[in-house]
């Protein structure tokens, strides 16, 4: 038992104190966490306010444009937006919106042009000389009649954020001027031109509502997070084993403890290497999403996902460490039989074809929980431990289902740990040249 | 200290054999090894001589025939008082020397206490010292051999099986493992020495056997296998003796040297007999001297001849 113990720390500190696990374990969340943050810190940063030089000989644009660019009103749209999508705000939300309102208020200042007297050419190059000059920033020529082209010159082109809530804010303007001159309220219009409300939610069998969404999303985020952790590790056991058959310290390891010991031991301690890594990953994760969403309006969107109750992670646990144990004694055979990690690869081919059949099947699990396919490809062994928590997540399925699930993998397991200790055995020993296939059943019957 | 000592051979292999399908690696094989003694395991390429130490160190198991170490069948708790460097061997290529060493201290069973000891007291011995935080790929080839030697024998092993320990070392450090082993020798430990250098095993060795072909061919005290060889060799420098060594009744071969010649007695020629015909001859007689078939002699003669 000790030697199996210090097997395991061997197997484990190997991967763990190397700088790429490190990196890898540490970056991912980082970058995660910078990708997220760099929209909020761009958003954030205020430029000069863009000075507007409007040019308006009716007067009536002017001041509605004012009107519309006031915090409130532009509070008060974004309001209307976020409504469209979203049920309730947070405080926290709603100070944000406060803010971006101001900061889209402040960055705008409208300088009035007086053109009296002065011809749309005279004003024109006069308004071009005062951004020369620096003065303003942009100039907006109001034509006589509003179903003319409307000029608007900016040196801040680019800045589309301010563009874009000008030209609305210009769009509200001449609408309500044109409303006005048909004598119909704005009030009104508003009333006429109100969506159709639809409430849209999905219902599991006691009809209890919920969103189909947010749980299709984080679905395939936990069915691939398994597979692509699922095939990283069941390489690193291939390179773990591959290297002491290449580097015949395979015969020293041999006699010093038992075969079965050092293979297991190697199992479990890589195993507990990838647990960590997840572990890391999966708590940073929630980390993150926490801080973003009491920093922004990304609440919403994470309020559509799925509650995950602690029952849940157990499963995924559970059938994380199920599939870990299949495909790492399948890349453990593997490795015990080439010479050479390329040759490894090649034959890690169908293992992770079987994999990626897994994760492709999670598709129809999503779509359909409860269909005859679901229903097999969550029990079916090799397949289980990517689609089972697939379709845990989609929609709890019955016990038994989830228990015959576990049953039939760990008898899986079981069945791929006797093969694979029976080859690593002999083939372990091996030296020169890769054993074939009717070789490898040779030594699983006799050895 | 050594309580398994007792009148019994240390290792004890009794009629053993070993196939892998249709080929026989090792057939009826037996042969017993005494503690405080060097034991040369010799024989050529595929005569058996790994698979026969696979089985002493229980990596494998005999079809037939036992094996008995310090008098008890072999198990895995056996495998922590053996000491066992392979011909082929290694290390991890990206572990720290002190790293890799503390894992097979332990696998053996060693406390993490006692191996740190260990391991600083090799180092410093095998003048190592200053790598104990560097990598495999860090050492030279040299280097590695000797790390991997430190690790045949942190456990304080009683038997020691050493499979070609000099391969890839230089004189000084061949020189230097053989005092090492030496050392282990006057502990009243056993050592295996499997090689095909005949010279080293000349000299480090008490106790010989070669296999061949999967077979015994010769086994017991160097002494003995020499003298069971007879003493018909002379190494002979001289002129004018051409006529006398051609008589076939007194020379039955004639193995020219550098700058001397290697002389097979004929059957009941004694040497004084061919001294005095070559005087007698009128031969100038520069070199005459009666010399022992070398190990080296032994084993080609017995394995060209098989």
């Amino acid at each position: 038992m000790r030697k199996f113990l210090s097997i395991v720390r061997h197997e484990f500190k190997k991967i763990v104190l190397k700088w790429s696990f490190l990196i890898s374990t540490l970056l991912f969340p980082v970058l995660a966490a910078i990708l997220a943050m760099i929209p909020l810190i761009i958003f954030s940063l205020r430029g000069e306010p863009t000075q507007i030089a409007v040019a308006d000989p009716t007067g009536n644009i002017l001041p509605r444009l004012r009107s519309n660019l006031s915090a409130e009103r532009l509070m008060e749209k974004a309001r209307q937006a976020a409504g469209e999508q979203f049920k309730d705000f947070s405080g926290s939300q709603e100070r944000a919106m406060q803010n971006d309102a101001a900061m889209f208020m402040e960055s705008i200042v409208l300088v009035p042009y007086d053109t009296t007297g002065k011809t749309v050419d005279q004003s024109r190059t006069d308004l071009l000389a005062k951004i020369k000059a620096d003065e303003v920033d942009a100039y907006l020529i109001v034509p006589q009649s509003l179903d003319q082209q409307f000029e608007f010159r900016s040196r801040k082109g680019g800045d589309f954020v301010t563009n874009d809530t000008f030209t609305d804010a210009l769009n509200a303007a001449v609408r309500s001027q044109r409303l006005a001159e048909a004598n119909i309220s704005e009030e009104r219009l508003t009333e006429l031109s109100a969506k159709v409300k639809i409430d849209a939610k999905g219902i599991d069998e006691t009809g209890a509502e919920r969103d189909t969404t947010g749980t299709l999303i984080a679905a395939f985020a936990i069915g691939l997070m398994i597979y692509v952790t699922l095939a990283i590790y069941g390489q690193v056991i291939m390179g773990a084993v591959v290297e002491e058959k290449e580097t015949r310290i395979a015969e020293i390891l041999f006699s010093s403890a038992r075969p079965f010991e050092l293979m297991f031991g190697k199992l479990v301690g890589v195993g507990l290497a990838g647990l960590t890594q997840l572990s890391i990953w999966l708590t940073s994760a929630v980390v993150i999403l926490g801080v973003a969403a009491s920093q922004t309006d990304l609440g919403p969107i994470l309020g559509l996902a799925p509650k995950i109750t602690p029952f849940m992670l157990i499963l995924f646990l559970i059938f994380f460490l199920l599939g870990f144990f299949i495909y790492a004694s399948i890349f453990a055979l593997i490795g015990s039989m080439v010479t050479s990690m390329q040759e490894g690869s090649q034959f890690a081919f169908p293992p992770v074809l079987i994999m990626l059949a897994g994760f492709y099947f999670s598709f129809a699990v999503v779509r359909d929980p409860n269909s005859t396919l679901s229903v097999f490809v969550s029990i079916a062994p090799f397949l289980a431990p990517i689609t089972m928590p697939v379709r845990i997540l989609a929609e709890m399925p019955p016990y038994w289902q989830i228990g015959l699930s576990i049953l039939v993998n760990v008898a899986t397991i079981a069945g791929l740990v006797w093969v694979t200790a029976r080859v690593y055995r002999v083939g372990m020993l091996m030296y020169g040249k890769r054993a074939t296939i009717p070789e490898v059943w040779k030594w699983v019957r006799h050895a | 200290m050594p309580e398994h000592r007792s009148p019994e051979a240390t290792l004890q292999v009794s009629n053993v054999t070993k196939r892998f399908g249709d080929f026989t690696a090792v057939e009826d094989l037996s042969f017993e090894v005494r503690a405080g003694r060097v034991f040369g395991f010799l024989g050529p390429n595929g005569a058996g001589k790994t698979t026969t130490i696979r089985m002493i160190v229980g990596i494998t198991a005999p079809d037939a025939g036992s094996i008995k170490l310090f008098g008890e069948g072999m198990s895995y708790k056996l495998q922590n008082r053996i000491g066992y460097l392979p011909e082929e061997r290694g290390l991890y290529k990206k572990m720290k020397v002190v790293d890799q060493l503390r894992y097979f201290a332990e696998l053996k069973g060693v406390e993490r206490r006692v191996a740190d000891q260990r391991i600083d007291f090799w180092l410093e011995r095998m003048d190592l010292a200053e790598w104990k935080p560097k990598k495999t790929t860090d050492l030279s080839k040299g280097m590695q051999q000797k790390i991997q030697f430190i690790s045949t024998v942190l456990h304080d092993p009683d038997l020691l099986i050493l499979d070609e320990p000099f391969s890839g070392l230089d004189p000084i450090n061949v020189e230097f493992l053989i005092e090492v082993i030496s050392e282990f020798k006057t502990q009243d430990k056993t050592i295996i020495f499997s090689t095909h250098q005949m010279e080293s095993a000349e000299r480090l060795c008490n106790d010989i056997l070669l296999i061949n072909k999967s077979r015994k061919v010769i086994g017991g005290s160097l002494r003995e296998v020499k003298e069971s060889y007879g003493t018909n060799l002379i190494a002979f420098r001289g002129t004018g003796a051409e006529k006398v060594l051609s008589d076939g009744s007194l020379v039955q071969k004639v193995v020219s040297h550098s700058d001397e010649q290697e002389l097979h007695l004929a059957n009941g020629t004694l040497p004084q007999d061919l001294l005095r015909t070559l005087i007698e001859s009128g031969a100038e007689v520069t070199k005459f001297e009666v010399t022992e078939p070398s190990l080296n002699d032994i084993f080609i003669e017995r394995v060209t001849n098989a």
